[in-house]
């Protein structure tokens, strides 16, 4: 078949290949866009205040996104980060509150948490890849039984975080605000995981299943440990709620989980998996963000505020959809 | 003592026998071919080895000892590389990554950019000069060509360095400098002692590669012998037994020349994606080839007068009526059928009943709004009955059916509503040769009856014998008219290789 | 003929006995759970949640991922837009739904013109329509009280109407023989399992693919629209976001009727017992003298132990 597939995919081979390698570069333009429109209409905004409050209150949906990209890299969803953010956060606290607010007992606690959102993830990652449930729907079932977990952890929202906790979070340390320093450590991790072999695992099982199987790739392990990272950046996302919340409520996660998918569909990840980037679910979020504040910027009337929020966002995705097709072309 | 042996390997999905007893003796050092039509059971035998199916019975020895092939990753472990016919790529994933996937280099918890670029990049080199325009290590798979993607399967079961290697068509895409340079390779892993199956339908290219043929013929070895000791004339014989020559005993095709005054279609310089000023025409009651390689261009020309894809300019006539095709709908309200051999993507509707399948068209064409089964049921069962279909019920689904019967089903779904013009796209691919003789002795009472067919056909013998004209494209133009006594096998291959050459 | 396992295996033989079973169940746990008057009222509930599903297992088996994300959304709005056309009059009925169901099948085809024409996978699409439409519901209420279920519709979702049964039930049974009839029947039912089942083929077979796709998701927001209508009929008034509780529940009815993800089989017979099976077991756990945490934990274990029973995916190796 050398006529008929003879495609012209390479007239344009260059700009491809550019669009290919950084899939995230729609996203950033509208991101850069959304931050000059918020600059225009509250110049403070854009200052250095303005941002890390900004990054402070997207950084837990930030992480929330990339814990579902990992698992929609492998063409499979994760309904139940939400209810993994809320669990881990009442374990935290709880357990923080419990062991006394030390550093120790602070560092135990989220070591705690991290063992509870991996847990988690194991869980969702066996209902989906082992017993070959739909992802949607098992996901879902797993988050109503976190739920139920979280509940019985902490039946009312509102015991308070340690004082040491939210002070570190929302603080500075060299002038620096503390949660750069998060956005760094965050970084560098995801540059790590981009090189390791269980992210070119999952992407080439998003890719084509049987196609993986077939080449010899453990596929069944290989989305186990797509939901177990999963599980690991929700307890990571977790702990932003927690600093910048500074309490503990079982149901804190909720309505998170819609967005961490929006937020990685609008960074250009395909939801059929093969296709995407960290780095784009992490803009993605922050354009939520930023479209957020921007419409509370322009003087919307309170009541309109969600529409427009929604209209917008809702606009982003198209955008986003298909200019990642175009690149993709 | 045999590299690999396999004895008595069979397997069945529910009523569907893919294997029956596949045998197969494999010694290092040399090629193996495995030959069979369409169907018999060449994959499935393939796949059992690399572990990626399932045998239900049947003994497998590797050096002498039995093994159980778990799966690919036990495959892999047990020294078995395959090339998979339905490829096994990542598309988003690079040429190099694609080449290295099965075993990727690391260094401490990350991957080894570097070693996987080396890596990759020896097997590239295996086939410098011929891997074409785009063709790069840091592409991606999707946007390679077919061909190309090809070479990529291959480099990927080379760089296993497997002492077992299986080919099951690997050949299919590619131009003859690329084959050729894939059997240079090939000759220097068998001096190195490899072992290789290799699967093709093409007769030049077992003889001049092969030490050995076994023939699978229904799911069952047939035979093994010397390619040395076999005549290409022995081989199909035993491929297809003692119906072989079911399809050239049929009737020669009618002398009858149609006057040009009642056209059926007419195409006028013609282009699109895939063909260039491609004009013809088709009276009313004959039937018109297309021949060439296979992807010339015939297919693309089919789909587009049908609506499924694109035409750039010319002009299209329908029984002297401009006709300018959008989609499908509009193709087949005009009266235009289209059955395409490849009955999974463009066929069948998989899952439900056979009377589901049978309908759709007179649905349109009649504009229907509800759907009585009992009435389609007799409108259906004419269609099913001259094309002799044998199928237990309409509500069966029609997964139940063997490859021939469904593919009479989706030829029977154009019956229901007489079509004026019958486009058949390579039809009777990968369907056993009863069906083929039913569905051309049917195809010549259509055309008795003044339908105006354009048959393409990837077997030449069906065109010879079917068609009264034929058209040879190449490179997505007609290059030659065969007419007369014109239309033989040698001036047929003569043209279609005419350019390659 | 069947063997006794397969027809074991049909996913309504499943969803049915599981409703014996639980029902058992819930009559050993707490005696009178099973009276008529408790079914019936288990009922009514469950028609609200199969008449969403009604929409959505229309959009799962058109294929393509479909699945409609925004039904909750439009549940939402529907109630709040009759409570506010009708407030407490039965003259404001008619209105009410003819308003209701233009804004139902107007957010279906967006949702569907987004999906055929711009090929967004529905799961975004219905995902970003979701947000709109909750704004949009901030928005609607801005100011004005909500208002209030005509008595005629209250009694027509909780009264006996014929036979001892309510309207809402005797809707749901004719939902119930229109989807059927919708499905096996006509031309359109046909051809909604062909383009789930394998769209290209349909597409080559003369099947107009959009249309069709685009009038399942205007068919949703429509039977969204209605179960919103009833809510409020069920409710008296209606609260913010009242129809959130409908979104993955009815995908979940859809699937424990038999109906799979990936669409091209499956009915609604089965989805109607799947929206039972469902609100009874919701029921059985409200019964039981456990707190919120562990009914949660029971509930979401359940619905995994039960999907074990329905179609799982095809393992890679074969």
């Amino acid at each position: 078949m050398t006529v008929d597939t003879a495609s012209p995919a390479h007239r344009s081979g260059s700009i491809k290949r550019f669009f290919e390698r950084f899939p995230f570069l729609p996203a950033l333009i509208i991101l850069i866009v959304l931050l000059v429109l918020n600059g225009i209409y509250q110049p403070r905004s854009v200052s250095m205040i303005g941002i890390t409050s900004l990054v402070k209150t997207y950084l837990a949906l930030m992480l929330l996104a990339v814990a579902q990209t990992y698992v929609v890299y492998a063409g499979d969803i994760d309904l139940s980060v939400g209810a993994i953010l809320s669990l881990v956060n009442v374990v935290v606290i709880t357990l923080m509150q419990q062991w006394g607010g030390g550093a120790l007992p602070i560092f135990g606690a989220m070591a705690a948490g991290l063992a509870v959102g991996l847990a988690c993830g194991v869980v969702n990652g066996i209902v989906v890849a082992a017993f070959r449930l739909q992802a949607i729907v098992a996901t879902f079932a797993t988050s109503i039984f976190f739920t139920g977990l979280a509940l019985y952890v902490m039946p009312v929202a509102g015991t308070p975080a340690p004082t040491a906790f939210w002070r570190t979070y929302g603080g500075s340390l060299f002038q620096v605000p503390f949660v750069f320093y998060v956005v760094a450590v965050l970084a560098a991790l995801l540059f790590a995981l981009t090189r390791t072999r269980l992210v070119t695992h999952l992407l080439s099982v998003g890719d084509d299943a049987p196609a993986a199987f077939q080449t010899g790739l453990p596929v069944t392990a290989i989305r186990i440990k797509g939901y177990a990272l999963c599980g690991l950046f929700s307890a990571l996302a977790a702990f932003c709620v927690t600093g910048d919340t500074a309490s503990g409520d079982p149901l804190v996660g909720g309505k998170m989980t819609l967005f961490s998918v929006a937020a990685a569909v609008l960074g250009g990840s395909a939801l059929s998996g093969g296709f995407g980037t960290v780095v784009g679910s992490v803009v993605g979020a922050l354009i939520i963000g930023l479209i957020n504040s921007l419409v509370y910027f322009i003087g919307t009337p309170s009541e309109w505020q969600n529409l427009v929020q929604g209209l917008a966002i809702l606009l982003a995705l198209m955008i986003g959809v298909l200019v990642g097709r175009m690149a993709r072309r | 003592m045999s590299k690999l042996k396999l004895s008595g390997v069979a397997k069945s999905y529910g009523a569907t026998v893919a294997l029956s007893r596949g045998d197969l003796e494999l010694e290092a050092g040399e090629v193996h071919v495995l030959i069979g039509s369409n169907g018999s059971g060449k994959s499935t035998l393939c796949k059992i080895v690399a572990g990626s199916v399932k045998p239900d019975s049947g003994e497998v020895l590797l050096d002498g000892n039995p093994v159980t092939v778990t799966g690919p990753q036990a495959a892999k472990a047990l020294g078995i590389g395959i090339f998979y016919q339905e490829l096994s790529l990542a598309g988003h994933r690079t040429v190099e990554e694609n080449i290295c996937l099965p075993d990727l280099p690391m260094r401490g918890p990350f991957i080894d950019r570097k070693a996987l670029s080396q890596r990759a990049a020896r097997y590239i080199a295996l086939f410098d000069g011929v891997t074409g325009q785009g063709f790069s290590a840091d592409a991606t798979v999707d946007s390679l060509r077919a061909d190309q993607r090809q070479l990529v399967e291959i480099m990927k079961a080379l760089a296993t360095e497997a002492p077992i290697l299986i080919f099951d068509e690997p050949t299919s895409a590619l131009d003859r400098s690329q084959v050729e340079r894939f059997f240079e390779i090939l000759r220097r892993l068998k001096e190195n002692g490899r072992a290789m199956v290799f699967i093709s339908h093409r007769m030049d290219e077992i003889f001049a590669i092969g030490d050995r043929v076994t023939v699978i013929r229904d799911g069952a070895t047939v035979g093994t012998s010397r390619i040395s000791e076999a005549k290409p004339a022995e081989v199909i014989h035993l491929m297809v037994g003692e119906q072989e020559d079911l399809v050239e005993r049929q009737a020669p095709a009618s002398a009858a020349q149609p006057s040009a005054g009642d056209a059926a279609l007419t195409g006028k310089h013609l282009t699109g994606p895939g063909f260039a000023d491609v004009s013809f025409q088709v009276a009313k009651g004959e039937i018109l080839g297309f021949g060439g390689l296979h992807g010339q261009g015939q297919s693309a020309v089919l789909r587009a007068i049908f609506g499924a894809s694109t035409v750039d300019s010319g002009e299209v006539l329908l029984g002297g009526e401009r006709f300018t095709p959008k989609n499908p709908r509009q193709a087949i309200t005009h009266g235009i059928a289209y059955v395409s051999g490849d009955r999974g993507r463009d066929g069948i509707i998989q899952g439900r009943p056979i009377l589901e399948n049978l309908t759709p068209v007179h649905f349109l064409r009649e504009r229907l709004f509800l759907a009585r089964p009992s009435a389609l049921r007799a409108k259906a069962q004419p269609a099913m009955g001259s094309l002799r279909t044998k199928f237990g019920g309409f509500a069966l689904p029609i997964g139940s059916l063997s490859g021939g019967n469904q593919q009479k089903v989706v030829i029977a779904r154009w019956l229901i509503d007489r079509p004026d013009v019958l486009l058949l796209d390579d039809p009777t691919k990968g369907i056993d040769l009863s069906a083929k003789a039913d569905l051309f002795s049917l195809i010549r009472e259509l055309a008795a009856q003044g339908l105006g067919i354009v048959l393409y056909s990837s077997e030449d013998a069906e065109l010879l014998v079917n068609a009264d004209r034929i058209l040879v494209f190449n490179g997505g133009r007609i290059t030659r008219e065969l007419t007369g006594t014109d239309r033989t096998r040698y001036n047929l291959y003569e043209a279609a290789y005419e350019a390659a050459a | 003929m069947m063997s006794a396992v397969a027809f074991f295996k049909q996913p309504l033989v499943v969803a049915l006995a599981l409703i014996a079973a639980l029902l058992l169940l819930g009559e050993t746990l707490s005696p009178g759970f099973a009276s008529g008057q408790q079914i019936l009222r288990l009922l009514i509930v469950a028609a609200l949640l199969g008449i969403v599903a009604a929409g959505q297992n229309l959009v799962i088996l058109g294929g393509r991922e479909g699945i409609d994300l925004s039904v909750g959304g439009v549940v939402s709005l529907s109630a709040i837009i009759a409570g506010n056309l009708m407030d407490g009059s039965n003259a404001g009925i008619p209105v009410a739904i003819l308003g209701c169901i233009a804004a139902g099948a107007f957010f279906g085809l967006a949702n569907g013109l987004g999906v055929t024409l711009l090929r967004i996978p529905p799961l975004v699409m219905t995902l970003g329509m979701l947000g709109v439409l909750q704004g949009l519901l901030v928005v609607i209420r801005q100011g004005i009280p909500s208002g209030k279920a005509a008595p005629g519709l209250s009694e027509f979702v909780t009264q006996p109407v014929l036979f001892g049964l309510p309207g809402i039930i005797w809707l749901w049974i004719a939902i119930g023989l229109f989807m059927a009839f919708l499905l096996k029947r006509t031309v359109f039912g046909q051809r909604i399992y062909a383009i789930g089942s394998n769209e290209h083929s349909a597409f080559m077979a003369g099947v107009p693919v959009g249309v069709i796709r685009v009038s399942l998701f205007v068919l949703s927001g429509v039977f969204a629209a209605i179960a919103g209508i009833c809510l409020l009929g069920y409710s008296g008034s209606s609260f913010a976001n009242v129809g959130e509780q409908y979104m993955l529940p009815s995908i979940i009815a859809v699937v424990f009727g038999g109906t799979p993800l990936a669409g091209g089989k499956g009915g609604y017979t089965g989805t109607m017992a799947g929206a039972v099976l469902l609100v009874i077991l919701q029921s059985i756990l409200t019964t039981v003298n456990i707190d919120e945490s562990g009914r949660q934990m029971v509930f979401g274990a359940t619905l995994l132990v039960l999907m074990l029973f329905y179609g799982r995916g095809k393992a890679l190796r074969t």
